[in-house]
């Protein structure tokens, strides 16, 4: 066969295959936030017990989300030396590959602000070489406990900007003005 | 190849509505065009336009090393000098591409032959991915044909797939932009988030109008974020002429498609590529422009025009054709080869390659031998002969 077996449309169609009426009975918001240590999650959000759980369990799952490799040298065309460790899966599956460098956790906000009282999830995060974050992809390689992930490296992980990385803006509109000058229906060919 | 009448499905503007294909007719004209469709047999997909394509492709790389390191030949391909280092760091990093689309000139016999490549800014992507697939499923399942029909485009899987390997190689955040006011981009603009969606890899979109520039130099979003990558529908030389031009090279952006295809979205190439590839095939001869007059032949493409502004031929029987465009500057001549006429018009095979991958085409129909952006989109399927029972 010579064409996609299938095909799908999340975001354009009129009738989005993902979301459900259910969803929309109260208007939720997502306070999610990526922290180097507890401290520094009690200090954002004032929740150390919460900071705490969400610790512990993105740790527990470090070793299976993390990205494998089967050896040093290749860990360290991703990441730096220091990080790249022997570890085990929950399998027993010895790699090599980096420590956990932080954690991300997410909380539910009631449409008051106040924190609604499901427990936080959480993910182990991941510093590469040059300063970059990542996480588990969503349907990625986390939770792959098998010797057969060893090998893929980053690919079951999805980069993030959970920093604060914001810039004062001090212009606009200064790309476009060509497109002002042509007429029709598109810029691309 | 042949081009075949067929009935349109009588839902198909619903069809379009539900997929948010907006443009399907562009200032009051047909732009989806489904009351027919071209038939290709596998042999004439595979053989001669998915081999071909892949070499292509494989050969227009191979030229992006030998440019970025020549003056001379940035100098040909008309690459103002400040953005020459960055161009060829973006090539030494091997920042990924996402897409390109080839256009061939091909009617079912002899080789297919090279046109331009669109590596740049490539369109007609949604309704050759989504919208051509879906209506051969509608008519396979309709009746209209039969049921082992193919069609020879694994875009869409292919684009799901290409953005999760770019996922944890585009520096986050990610934005879409294009033209604001353009219909059309915006709509091909939003197909390629949801794919990237799809992938797990989450992208806002943004006007390129309403992109930012930092007081220390970064380009920033409505909100002031600071852009890590910027997927942009709309030409990089454009980008590089325009106000905020200057800036790119120092600011830290990372674009898909990426700096480096400034060296392939350019008809320079074409001369380029039959000097390291005398004869091929799938080739035209193609020289650079030395502003004499155009040979009976011959035809003329600037380096920078799109969608087939400011073409000049000359045939081999004496005529001349000539488009007007916005375009200027300097330019190529590639030895005539006219595209051929079906009923219904002149049909060019878009064909193309996502990641490396050659995996499908589409096709653009208009009145005349010059493909313009008034060309219609013809649906195609691969329809050999029924399979023939295997007895063991």
């Amino acid at each position: 066969m010579k064409r996609s077996r299938t095909t799908a449309l999340l975001l354009m169609s009129a009738a989005p295959l993902l979301f459900t009426a259910c969803q929309k009975e109260e208007q939720v918001q997502v306070q999610e936030g990526l922290y180097t240590s507890v401290q520094a999650c009690t200090e954002a959000t004032g929740d150390p017990s919460a900071c705490r759980n969400a610790f512990a369990e993105a740790q527990q799952k470090a070793a299976d989300a993390a990205p494998k490799y089967a050896s040093k040298e290749a860990c360290e065309q991703d990441y730096k030396p220091e990080q790249c460790v022997q570890q085990h899966t929950s399998a027993g599956t010895s790699f090599i590959g980096p420590m956990m460098m932080g954690f991300f956790m997410s909380q539910m906000l009631s449409n008051r602000g106040g924190l609604a009282p499901q427990a936080p999830a959480s993910a182990p995060a991941y510093q590469d070489k040059n300063a970059g974050w990542a996480r588990p992809a969503p349907g990625g390689t986390g939770g792959m406990n098998t010797a057969s992930g060893i090998g893929a490296g980053k690919a079951g992980l999805a980069p993030v900007s959970s920093e604060p990385n914001r810039a004062v803006t001090a212009s606009r509109s200064g790309f476009g003005s060509t497109s002002a000058r042509r007429s029709g229906g598109s810029f691309g060919g | 190849m042949q081009r075949i009448r067929i009935a349109e499905r009588a839902h198909w503007r619903a069809r379009a509505v539900e997929a948010g294909f907006r443009f399907h007719t562009i200032d009051g004209q047909p732009y989806w065009d489904e009351s027919a469709y071209y038939a290709f047999t596998l042999r004439q997909i595979e053989v001669d336009i998915e081999d071909p394509s892949a070499e292509l492709h494989q050969m227009a790389l191979d030229l992006v090393g030998d440019v970025i390191v020549s003056e001379r030949l940035m100098d040909q391909l008309a690459i103002p000098s400040h953005y020459r280092d960055w161009i060829a760091e973006s090539w030494r990093q091997r920042q990924p591409h996402l897409y390109g689309r080839l256009d061939l000139a091909y009617d079912g016999t002899g080789p297919a032959k090279l046109y331009e490549l669109n590596y740049d800014t490539p369109t007609s992507l949604f309704e050759a991915s989504f919208f051509q697939w879906q209506w051969l499923e509608d008519q396979r399942n309709a009746g209209r044909l039969p049921q082992h029909a193919d069609q020879f485009n694994g875009m869409h899987e292919a684009l799901v797939e290409r953005f999760g390997e770019l996922a944890a190689r585009l520096p986050p955040p990610l934005y879409f932009s294009a033209v604001g006011s353009s219909d059309e981009d915006r709509g091909t603009v939003d197909y390629l988030r949801d794919c990237a969606a799809q992938a797990g890899l989450q992208g806002e979109a943004i006007a390129i109008e309403d992109i930012g520039l930092s007081e220390d130099g970064r380009f920033t979003a409505l909100d002031d974020t600071v852009i890590g990558t910027l997927f942009k529908l709309y030409p990089l030389e454009d980008l590089m002429a325009e106000e905020f031009g200057r800036a790119l090279p120092g600011s830290g952006i990372q674009l898909l498609e990426p700096a480096w295809k400034a060296v392939l979205s350019n008809k320079g190439i074409l001369p380029l590529l039959w000097q390291r590839n005398v004869g091929h095939p799938n080739l035209l001869e193609a020289h650079f422009d030395d502003g004499s007059a155009l040979a009976s032949g011959w035809v003329r493409k600037p380096l920078f025009s799109r969608e087939g502004a400011n073409i000049e031929m000359h045939l081999a029987d004496g005529s001349t054709q000539r488009s007007d465009g916005p375009y200027e500057g300097p330019a190529i001549i590639q030895r005539a080869h006219p595209l051929t006429r079906f009923e219904g018009g002149y049909p060019l095979i878009g064909s193309w390659v996502i990641g490396d991958h050659a995996c499908g085409i589409g096709i653009r129909e208009d009145d005349s031998a010059i493909t313009r952006d008034s060309a219609r989109f013809v649906p195609h399927a691969i329809v050999d002969e029924a399979p023939t029972r295997i007895y063991v």
